[in-house]
């Protein structure tokens, strides 16, 4: 792991209007994740880890600031030159999985590549690795109605890597599965850092989950705490 | 091509939803093919030819027409008296002999409708046997010879004969309705091709006419219609200015004084006896069909929109992982093509091979049309409807997808 940042958030703001309201929901962020890095962001409901993660994925633009990954300044792209970074940069983990349910877990694997400009079979060649990765070769033509919590899971991991992204974020990747499959899958995502040098972001309410991070970073009010209340948090 | 594979499913998913809206769709279809094809026949029927006029001459004031047979001879040279004059291409004399197999019961068992012409016009100047394939084409070939060959051979349709139980070979005396008293001793020589002459039949004129003759020897007198058996006559013309020119010709010809007599393109007549059905070809081309295409495009455009309600979540991780607006709303787009083009093309093909093959025609009685082919168009018609009702009922929904937020995909509600 090196030292070099790979994501940089600086002065980021973020505001919503509520009628005449405004409502501020990070406030004048920075934050640096050097390359390799497995980070979590904990922090209370509406604290703002969420919103963070967006803007860090491309999901959503800051009001104010910049977001760096790599050498891309992602808070000014437009909506097309972010959907094609995210393609080729972004992993995406989440809490409900998010597989579709219509398609195997290779053809919910394969579909980021759809977007590439790849052959059939080198598609397919990565498709069966990503699935290698997380130990589900053998169920590639399961749906995911045939798939437990932890598998389908799994499946999805497969998916957030099988274009070799730059960063992985994951929104609760643990918080719809139960103790042994959430072990597994933190086991996974530790895996994939160390052996692939992923950078990581992790949202969680699970402190016992941060703790398998090699930082955690805690958000309140918008703004990134030193000393956060741990009682605010589950011990999981 | 790649996306092919998602497209197909996604209609999978609840594929009761993708069975009935196609089902839908096939019914609609079917009902707009059989529209459609009425519709186009009577307006082949009626629109006017860039070349090779029909003309058909009747008698000017009084309908039915019923012209003396002496007439005939003149009509078919196209009145001309000049060198200088326009002779018709082809002619032909229509003369009509309504009849029964049965002399005490006539009903659809008996019926027997002719038209009394001299046999080889059939193959020059009968709109369709004037084009049949080489096969076919020799079948009635043989019939007319045999026609020739015996004054008393006629030639049945197909439903016809069976219709009145009888096979190619059977003799049959038919006993005339509009003739009374005149009964025709005939020898079926053969059938038409399956299709537009079904249920008609064809009648050697010589034969007619010569009944009609031996009426006044045995009777004494002539026959009440004897001066009234010609009902019209074709004149074939090269060009529309033939057209007029021959009609200057009849008209000004001292030959038709009583009575007198009128020549219309074939179009303009086949208009002339629609005219009674104008309100119900204008319900069927202005109200019935557009209703029909309304109604598929709200059919699938419901079905489209619950299907892109039910995955909202679904685009917004397509989305995030890369997709573009644009590719959603072709997939969108896709489905709902896919299922109208082929839906509709299963359906407008079942019915073209089904009612052309099976049941021989639309049986839609207007005018003197008994039943419609359904039209070779619409081999494509159904496809080409599925995909317009299909783009027009899907766009919206398609369109909507836009506004699908990305960052909806991390909410926290399964």
């Amino acid at each position: 792991m090196t030292e070099k940042p790979i994501v940089r958030v600086s002065h980021v703001s973020r505001y919503f209007k509520r009628g005449s309201e405004r409502v501020n929901v990070l406030n004048d962020l920075d934050l640096n994740v050097p390359e390799g890095q497995f980070l979590a962001l904990m922090g209370p409901s509406g604290s703002g880890k969420t919103t963070l993660l967006n803007l860090i994925a491309g999901l959503d633009t800051p009001s104010e600031g910049e977001i760096w990954v790599g050498d891309r300044c992602v808070s000014t792209m437009n909506e097309s030159q972010l959907a094609r970074w995210r393609n080729e940069h972004v992993g995406f983990v989440f809490q409900f999985y998010h597989l579709l349910p219509v398609l195997s877990a290779y053809e919910n694997v394969e579909l980021p590549l759809l977007l590439l400009p790849l052959s059939a079979k080198k598609r397919r060649e990565q498709a069966m690795t990503a699935l290698e990765l997380v130990g589900l070769e053998d169920r590639n033509s399961h749906l995911p109605s045939q798939l437990s919590g932890g598998q389908q899971q799994r499946v999805g991991i497969a998916r957030a890597i099988v274009t070799d992204p730059t960063l992985i974020v994951a929104d609760e990747p643990t918080g719809d599965l139960d103790a042994k499959s959430a072990h597994e899958i933190l086991d996974l995502l530790g895996t994939l850092q160390r052996s692939l040098n992923k950078t990581i972001l992790m949202v969680t309410h699970d402190l016992r989950a941060a703790r398998r991070a090699d930082r955690i970073q805690h958000l309140d009010k918008g703004r990134l705490v030193d000393q956060p209340d741990e009682s605010l948090y589950e011990a999981g | 091509m790649k996306f092919l594979m998602l497209i197909f499913k996604n209609l999978r998913r609840n594929m009761v939803r993708s069975l009935l809206t196609s089902a839908g769709i096939m019914v609609l279809v079917f009902v707009i093919t059989l529209i459609w094809s009425i519709l186009g026949f009577l307006d082949m029927a009626t629109s006017e030819k860039a070349a090779n006029f029909k003309g058909i001459v009747t008698e000017k004031w009084s309908i039915p027409s019923q012209l003396p047979f002496s007439y005939a001879a003149t009509l078919e040279d196209g009145a001309a008296r000049e060198e200088s004059d326009v002779k018709p291409m082809d002619s032909m004399t229509w003369q009509f002999f309504i009849g029964s197999v049965d002399k005490t019961n006539i009903g659809f068992s008996t019926f027997i409708f002719a038209f009394c012409m001299e046999p080889k016009k059939l193959l020059t100047m009968m709109d369709e046997l004037d084009s049949l394939q080489p096969g076919p084409r020799a079948t009635l070939d043989t019939a007319i010879k045999a026609m020739e060959g015996n004054r008393q051979g006629i030639i049945v349709g197909q439903k016809r004969l069976a219709a009145i139980e009888k096979k190619v070979g059977d003799k049959i005396k038919v006993f005339g309705i509009n003739y009374r008293d005149i009964e025709l001793e005939c020898e079926i020589v053969g059938t038409f091709p399956p299709g537009r002459y079904d249920n008609n039949t064809c009648i050697n004129r010589d034969y007619l006419n010569a009944s009609l003759d031996a009426f006044k020897a045995a009777k004494g007198r002539p026959h009440p219609l004897a001066e009234k058996t010609l009902n019209l006559v074709w004149v074939k013309v090269p060009t529309k200015d033939a057209f007029s020119k021959m009609s200057n010709q009849i008209d000004s010809s001292p030959m038709f004084a009583a009575p007198p007599v009128k020549i219309e393109t074939a179009s303009s007549g086949v208009s002339n006896f629609l005219a009674a059905y104008k309100d119900l070809l204008m319900i069927l081309r202005y109200l019935l069909a557009p209703a029909i295409i309304i109604t598929l495009t709200v059919v699938i455009s419901n079905a489209i929109s619950i299907s892109v309600r039910e995955r909202r979540k679904e685009m917004a991780v397509l989305k995030v992982i890369g997709f573009q607006p644009n590719q959603i709303i072709l997939l969108v787009l896709g489905e709902a093509i896919l299922l109208g083009v082929v839906a509709g093309a299963i359906s407008s093909i079942g019915t073209y091979y089904f009612v052309n093959r099976v049941i021989g025609g639309i049986p839609f009685q207007i005018a003197f049309f008994s039943s419609f082919p359904v039209l070779d168009g619409a081999l494509w018609w159904g496809a080409a409807i599925g995909f317009i009702t299909s783009f027009a009922g899907s766009i919206l929904p398609a369109l909507s997808t836009r506004s699908i937020k990305v960052v909806d995909v991390f909410s926290k509600v399964a």
